[in-house]
């Protein structure tokens, strides 16, 4: 379940398994500029600085360049991390826009932590 | 009259599994025929129940966008006169012939100025409609989702979208409903041109953009009621919705814009007026595309022009 690190906002982002990057940032309250969600236009594209990840479902092969395959261009929409992540948008910023699933992200990803380490949670 | 109708929409999907999903379950079209081409590629063909024609969309499995567009002549010796006059605009035109396009009898095919190969043909097998051709009832009984009776019409992009227009007129007899266009004087450059051959308000457009891409293809639906149980249905499907449920101000049509499984952009359209070649052209200002393009909201959203495939 990994984490997303988005250092140009101070921010790291919990995942749920199998979530791919933007169905997960979405989920956690914040927004920035999609196209199709689906494979096919490649608007979502963000750069992963570190960490592995790999596409749950078919994406055209014209969206992502043999060069883009390997330099880190990720297709957050359905790119799922293997590992934690560290992402940097491109154009675009990301928003929060829903700040209440921000909070609840937050505790999701402490409750794993803790988990994680064997302690219990403080309330 | 020559050119009746696109008569069939070719593209590409990545997932054929989730498109048949999408195209067959959400838009309710009924799959005519399944095979593989001798390049290996998985095809599935779809008409609409008040379509008559053996198919009207073809899938095919390896990417997205157009592969093709048929059109349909009303007479065989149209083929002739639109290879003639397609010759002398200066394209290279090659013969097909029967089967080469599974039930589709002989034509010609030839690529546009835009770089998106056209298919112009006489002969389709005639499958029926849903509803048949005596005493008929209105729609039928059982329909799947949407349940989409026919393919519309489509929006492709262009670097030079004057000299596509040119090619409709000279080639296929068409001419433009609407227009858009950089100002109102003489020497304006022209933005985006909605274009017929008879009296459906468009059956192509042509907006400005990179060479041999797919804005949207649409399916015809008959009012605001439908427009607006499609989106129902989209959301229902967790169908990604572009923009809608809205109005056009070009073509007064009502509309929701959204993506296949693939990332292709289709689009329920109904309403629009009736078309008449001797109707004045309607020029919209490109100060005014956002009005023209979602009459509600009066502006554009980024994706309108960036995302094509």
């Amino acid at each position: 379940m990994p984490n997303v690190s988005i250092p140009a906002l101070d921010e790291v982002i919990y995942l749920g398994p199998d979530e791919t990057l933007l169905s997960g940032l979405y989920k956690a309250g914040y927004s920035y500029t999609v196209g199709c969600k689906r494979g096919g236009c490649g608007i979502c594209k963000v750069d992963v600085l570190d960490g592995d990840f790999s596409y749950n479902r078919p994406i055209a092969a014209t969206v992502i360049s043999a060069e883009e395959r390997t330099d880190g261009t990720c297709l957050s929409c359905r790119a799922v991390p293997d590992s934690d992540v560290t992402i940097q948008m491109r154009d675009d910023e990301m928003r929060l826009v829903n700040p209440f699933l921000r909070q609840i992200n937050e505790k999701a990803r402490r409750r794993a932590e803790a988990l994680a380490a064997g302690t219990d949670m403080e309330q | 009259m020559g050119i009746m109708r696109m008569g069939y929409a070719h593209v590409r999907v990545t997932d054929m599994a989730e498109a048949k999903d999408h195209y067959a379950s959400t838009m309710g079209l009924y799959e005519t025929r399944s095979d593989t081409t001798a390049e290996g590629a998985q095809r599935v063909f779809y008409k609409g129940w008040d379509e008559w024609d053996h198919h009207s969309v073809v899938l095919e499995e390896g990417g997205v966008g157009v592969v093709k567009y048929g059109w349909k002549v009303e007479h065989e010796t149209d083929i002739d006169d639109i290879e003639a006059k397609a010759t002398a605009f200066g394209l290279t035109v090659e013969r097909m012939s029967t089967g080469e396009n599974p039930e589709i009898g002989d034509g010609i095919r030839f690529t546009t100025p835009s770089d998106h190969v056209f298919e112009v043909y006489h002969q389709a097998t005639a499958y029926g409609t849903e509803v048949g051709t005596h005493n008929p009832d209105a729609f039928p009984r059982h329909l799947v989702g949407v349940g989409a009776p026919a393919l519309d019409h489509s929006l492709i992009t262009a670097e030079d979208p004057a000299r596509m227009e040119k090619m409709l007129i000279d080639v296929f007899g068409f001419y433009a409903t609407e227009r858009v266009q950089t100002s109102l004087d003489a020497d304006h450059d022209l933005v985006g041109t909605w274009m017929t051959s008879n009296n459906q308000i468009h059956q192509l457009a042509v907006i400005g953009g990179p060479q041999g891409k797919l804005h949207h293809f649409a399916f015809r639906l008959d009012n605001w009621n439908d427009v607006g149980r499609a989106a129902d249905l989209m959301t229902m499907d967790d169908v990604p919705i572009d923009v809608g449920p809205t109005r056009h101000g070009i073509t007064r049509g009502q509309t929701v814009y959204f993506f296949d499984p693939s990332g292709n952009r289709n689009e329920v359209f109904a309403g629009g007026y009736l078309a008449f070649p001797d109707r004045p052209t309607t020029v919209w200002t490109v100060d005014q595309l956002g009005k023209g393009i979602f009459y509600h909201a009066r502006e554009l959203n980024e994706r309108f022009t960036t995302v094509l495939t």
